[in-house]
């Protein structure tokens, strides 16, 4: 029998109301006229303000006419003339499009237009009835707002122009449809309760039956309005619970489906329209991140820059955020995250004589453990980030309002509000986020961030229209709009109810973007250690005399930190922003080369003694490592002073035999594919293998649509055969190497790894020489150690992180995929095994198997992600005893600061080597040399300076002069002396 | 200049600063084969774009040419 469901094919009464809301949104514009005198003339970004035009001249644009190219500019320019009758009247500029524009009248930035937003007012910023129409609109097929079905209707790259108008506002009629746009959402959402739900739909058909729909009058508009009022607003029946703080922003991705250079456009039409909403209305606030996009605004847009700088003094435009950009928080260094707070504060005091004490990063991807004392130490208390608690696909994060304590046990107060960042006020989205609130009972009040966001855009008149009629609606939470500065000191201060998250904000979604783009990852890493060299370089040789290149390290840093953006380092970003980054990260490094420039003697740049083998380039070199042909030596123990190194003297220190080789350290049985059969270690008599080791494994790499971002916990289930194009051979050796190759085949892709044994090391690394051109592959070396181990250790850049390889709950099963730095260790009692990389952050670990993420290959949003040739090493480092007793940190530290190459080297000051010397600069005023020091293995102690200095907090400020040094574990310590 | 260099040097980067990719195919006379991914698989107006190409082509190399494309949609996107 067949099931007929029965519907209701009358119309429904919301039906009919939402109908009729429609309707009256036609006449929200009571008079128009068509500007006819459109021109455009269509041009392609290429750099910062600067276009490639593809004609001389403008051509006519007429309503209906074909506008905008793919990655395309327009420049638009009309005359129009204000009719004579509407002198008095508030006129608008009205016209609809998907792209996003800038609009100059008269020379006067007026506003700005784009998918959540048809209409700018002109009338405050025009003084005369003519009026020359300037626009600059940028198309791209990603509106901001991908809910908004009308936005996704219209995406491409070629738009229909529908013409532009000036137009007269009905006010009366735009402030019933504001009425129905709150109560529609309301009535309609399902948040609320159905017998309020009734009431509102039963009452708007009752205000609206007030209304002749076939000649809308002013008097019937505002006897629908009274009728809301009387009916709907007065009704107290229906009470809501809770309190909501609405703090407006938007969401700007330096980089994602656009290039940085679009991104100065974005932010302009975005800072000019909260701007113009400032103007007309006095109590709204809008809080702007990332100091950059401030700098962006005052270097193209000067007039508007100035405006910005009077809303702030007003208190209306909020800086906040302390970092520079929104980097990614798990891959950048220490340091990195250091002189995001160090660029993005000076910024703030410097231009408007403020101490921004929030961290605001709604959209970053997780967020170290290292975070919370590099924070404090740059004057921040307040932390603010979304990702957690909207995002995750395992467990519910289970605080909004709370206290996070960092790697070292400072802690600061941490916001993670319950819902997205990116709403627009909607009465349900309020209801969502109070109903979603965790800490009702400790945190005070949640916070809810308005606002259109990614490709920035932010508030809107409407989203402001809706809050202010809020406190009309008794069945919401109590709102109250406020700066995101307020939210937070109001909430938080001196609040003994909150909770404590101790450990890192881990994000169980986008595990990824570890791996995703792993040439970005292998040079930020570089870049990181380069940044180091040539900055302690430099103020050796200002020791000298020399000048220190202060500007030119400073503006290297910086271009270096917007490339941390968290969607630019992640990987998840279009080809041209691929291209952009590689090329200024190209640039970065040959000039910070040109500024360490070269010499004749080899300097250890570590505050320890190398241990471990060094390469050291030379075209007669035996080895050819990285594309680059030398030889393996030993190093003096010189320490931040020149050494001197030396080869081994002959080849006979290794026997290779029916695969297996045994050398001072080991006896290495290898299968024909490179993986290691057995590895015995002679000194411990013990077996480091227990399975695979490394051995390479290819995995279906199917996550959807966020493609570049995530990694599924299922991943193993469909592997790649991976076969043997050329079985292991030995190839060569000298007094200090063997190595060992072989070659593998994946699908298209061929594999080839070059495997070296040390005669003076415990160390065999494994360097990959790949042509990678698969689809949605996964590659991981795999290592299964002969460890009975529950636990694999993970290098954070300042201080380990411990983490559970068991599956015994949720948190730990989300953890399948984790962010380490240089290296990871899985050990027992007596010994264990570490993984030392120079570049890769992607491990898992499951009982006592880790795998080490190597390359993917997604599709979106870049189709042509990690194809082509591939360069990188990895360590392995079985060792006696824990990682701490083999000093497996200083270990990685030498596998990724080669020695420098300089005429001379000599610091000022002789440093603790209990401590790992992170960088040494010349202060920002130029008046004294930092030294930034890092306790890295969880220790507690006091050293003797050899000199009185000055210990000095993150922002180069002083504290305290001392002459001993007092540390805690993981403390990253600033100290200085005067130059 | 060959058609496959322009779409490959002067169309495909302005494609990709839309999140889209076209992959010249070949070609036989006058009809020239390409195929679209990323974004542009499945952009509802994409013979907007397909006929503006067409138009860039004749203007930039003097040839007329008919654009045949077929759509590469990534797994996740692909429904049938």
């Amino acid at each position: 029998m067949a099931h007929i469901k029965v519907q209701r094919r009358s119309m429904r009464p919301e039906e009919f109301v939402e109908l009729r809301y429609g309707w009256l949104k036609r006449h929200i514009l009571e008079d128009t006229r068509e500007i006819t005198t459109f021109e455009i003339r269509d041009a392609r970004q290429i750099a910062e303000e600067t276009y490639e035009f593809y004609t001389d001249s403008y051509r006519a644009l007429k309503k209906g006419d074909l506008y905008f190219t793919p990655d395309g500019t327009a420049f638009i320019r009309a005359s129009a003339r204000i009719p004579q009758e509407w002198s008095g009247r508030e006129v608008w500029f009205s016209l609809k499009t998907a792209a996003e524009m800038v609009i100059k009248v008269n020379g006067v930035y007026v506003g700005g237009i784009d998918p959540n937003r048809d209409r700018v007012l002109l009338s405050p910023y025009i003084d005369s009835r003519d009026l020359h129409f300037e626009i600059v609109g940028y198309n791209r097929s990603k509106p901001d707002d991908e809910r908004n079905p009308d936005s996704l209707s219209v995406r491409g790259c070629r738009q229909i122009f529908e013409g532009g108008y000036l137009a007269l506002v009905n006010d009366a009629i735009l402030s019933l449809v504001y009425d129905l746009d709150l109560l529609l959402d309301a009535a309609l959402s399902g948040v609320f309760d159905e017998d309020f739900s009734a009431m509102v739909i039963r009452e708007l058909d009752s205000a609206l039956n007030l209304i002749d729909f076939d000649a809308i009058s002013t008097e019937d508009v505002a006897k629908a309005s009274a009728y809301i009022e009387s009916n709907i607003y007065r009704n107290k029946n229906y009470n809501g619970s809770g309190s909501v703080a609405l703090i407006g922003h938007s969401h700007l991705d330096l980089a994602y489906y656009w290039r940085k250079i679009h991104t100065v456009q974005k932010n302009l039409r975005t800072v000019l329209i909260q701007l113009r909403l400032m103007d007309r209305y006095p109590d709204f606030h809008y809080a702007h991140t990332q100091p950059y996009t401030y700098e962006t605004l005052e270097k193209f847009y000067p007039e508007v820059f100035a405006e910005l700088c009077e809303k702030i003094k007003a208190g209306q435009f909020e800086p906040a955020g302390v970092m520079y950009v929104e980097p990614d928080c798990n891959i950048p260094s220490a340091e990195s995250l250091v002189r995001q707070c160090l660029y993005g504060q000076m910024y703030y005091r410097e231009k408007f004589g403020l101490t921004v004490d929030n961290c605001w990063l709604p959209d970053v991807f997780g967020n170290s453990w290292i975070l919370p004392q590099i924070l404090k130490g740059c004057g921040v208390s307040y932390f603010v980030s979304n990702k957690m608690s909207t995002w995750n696909d395992t467990n519910r994060f289970p605080h909004n309002n709370f206290i996070w304590r960092g790697i070292d046990g400072t802690e600061v107060y941490a916001c993670v509000p319950p819902t997205h960042f990116i709403s627009w006020n909607a009465p349900s989205q309020i209801k969502e986020n109070w109903d979603a609130y965790q800490d009702k009972d400790t945190g005070g009040s949640t916070m809810q961030m308005f606002g259109y966001g990614d490709g920035g855009s932010g508030c809107t008149e409407e989203m402001i229209e809706l809050m202010h009629r809020f406190e009309k609606l008794s069945i919401l939470p109590k709102t109250e709009h406020m700066t995101g500065k307020e939210f937070l000191h109001r909430n938080f201060d001196n609040n003994q109810n909150l909770s404590v998250w101790d450990g890192e904000l881990y994000l169980e979604m986008h595990r990824g973007t570890f791996t995703t783009k792993s040439l970005l990852k292998r040079m930020n890493r570089k870049l990181e250690f380069k940044f180091r060299d040539a900055e302690m370089l430099s103020i050796a040789r200002l020791a000298a005399g020399e000048e220190y290149p202060a500007d030119a390290l400073r503006t290297l840093y910086k271009k270096f930190l917007v490339n941390q953006f968290h969607d630019i380092l992640p990987g998840s970003h279009i080809a041209p922003v691929w291209r952009d980054t590689m090329d200024e990260l190209h640039q970065v490094e040959l000039q910070l080369n040109h500024l360490i420039g070269t010499g004749e003697r080899w300097i250890n740049t570590l505050n320890f003694s190398r241990r471990e083998p060094v390469f050291i380039e030379d075209a007669k070199g035996v080895f050819c490592r990285h594309g680059k042909r030398g030889s393996f030596f030993r190093c003096s123990d010189d320490v931040l002073a020149p050494v001197t190194i030396q080869a081994g003297d002959n080849a006979d220190w290794f026997v290779f035999e029916h695969n297996t080789v045994t050398t001072p350290q080991y006896v290495l049985r290898f299968g024909e594919d490179g993986g290691f059969l057995s590895l015995w270690d002679r000194a411990l008599s013990r077996e480091w293998v227990n399975g695979d080791f490394n051995t390479l494994h290819i995995y279906r790499d199917c996550p959807g649509n966020y493609d570049a971002w995530d990694i599924l916990s299922d991943y193993e289930a469909v592997e790649s055969t991976v076969h043997v194009v050329k079985p292991l051979s030995y190839v060569k050796a000298d007094g200090s190497c063997a190595e060992f190759s072989v070659t593998l085949g994946v699908g298209k892709s061929t594999w080839a790894r070059q495997i070296r044994l040390f005669r003076y090391s415990c160390g065999i690394e494994v360097e990959n020489l790949v042509d990678w051109q698969e689809d949605h592959k996964l590659a991981k070396a795999v290592f299964d150690v002969n460890v009975l181990s529950r636990e694999l250790i993970c290098d954070t850049s300042a201080g380990f992180i411990r983490r559970e390889t068991h599956r015994n709950t949720t948190w730990q099963q989300a953890r399948f995929e984790v962010c380490h730095h240089k290296w990871c260790d899985m050990a027992e009692s007596g010994g264990g095994v570490a993984l030392i990389n120079e570049g890769k952050y992607g491990v898992g670990a499951k009982n006592s198997r880790v795998s080490l993420s190597l390359l993917r290959s997604t599709e979106r949003p870049d189709p042509e992600a990690d194809k082509g040739t591939h360069d990188f090493c990895y360590l392995i480092m079985p060792h006696s005893g824990s990682f701490l007793e083999a000093q497996i940190n200083r270990r990685a530290l030498e596998y990724n600061v080669p020695l420098l190459a300089a005429d001379s080297f000599r610091l000022p000051v002789k440093l603790p080597d209990a401590l790992i010397l992170q960088a040494v600069k010349l202060s920002e005023d130029g008046k004294k040399i930092i030294f930034r020091l890092s306790e890295q293995d969880g220790k507690r102690g006091s050293v003797p300076l050899e000199q009185r200095m000055i210990r000095m907090n993150l922002l180069e400020e002083p504290l305290e002069e001392i002459d001993v040094l007092s540390y805690h574990p993981f403390e990253i310590i600033t100290l200085a002396v005067n130059r | 200049m060959e058609l496959s260099e322009y779409i490959q040097n002067t169309i495909r980067p302005k494609i990709q600063g839309d999140g889209g990719e076209i992959c010249y195919l070949g070609e036989d006379d006058k009809t020239v084969t390409v195929v679209f991914r990323g974004e542009c698989s499945k952009c509802r107006i994409l013979d907007r774009c397909v006929h503006w190409i067409e138009s860039e082509i004749l203007r930039e190399t003097g040839k007329t040419v008919t654009l045949r494309y077929t759509r590469r949609k990534p797994y996740f996107w692909d429904k049938g």
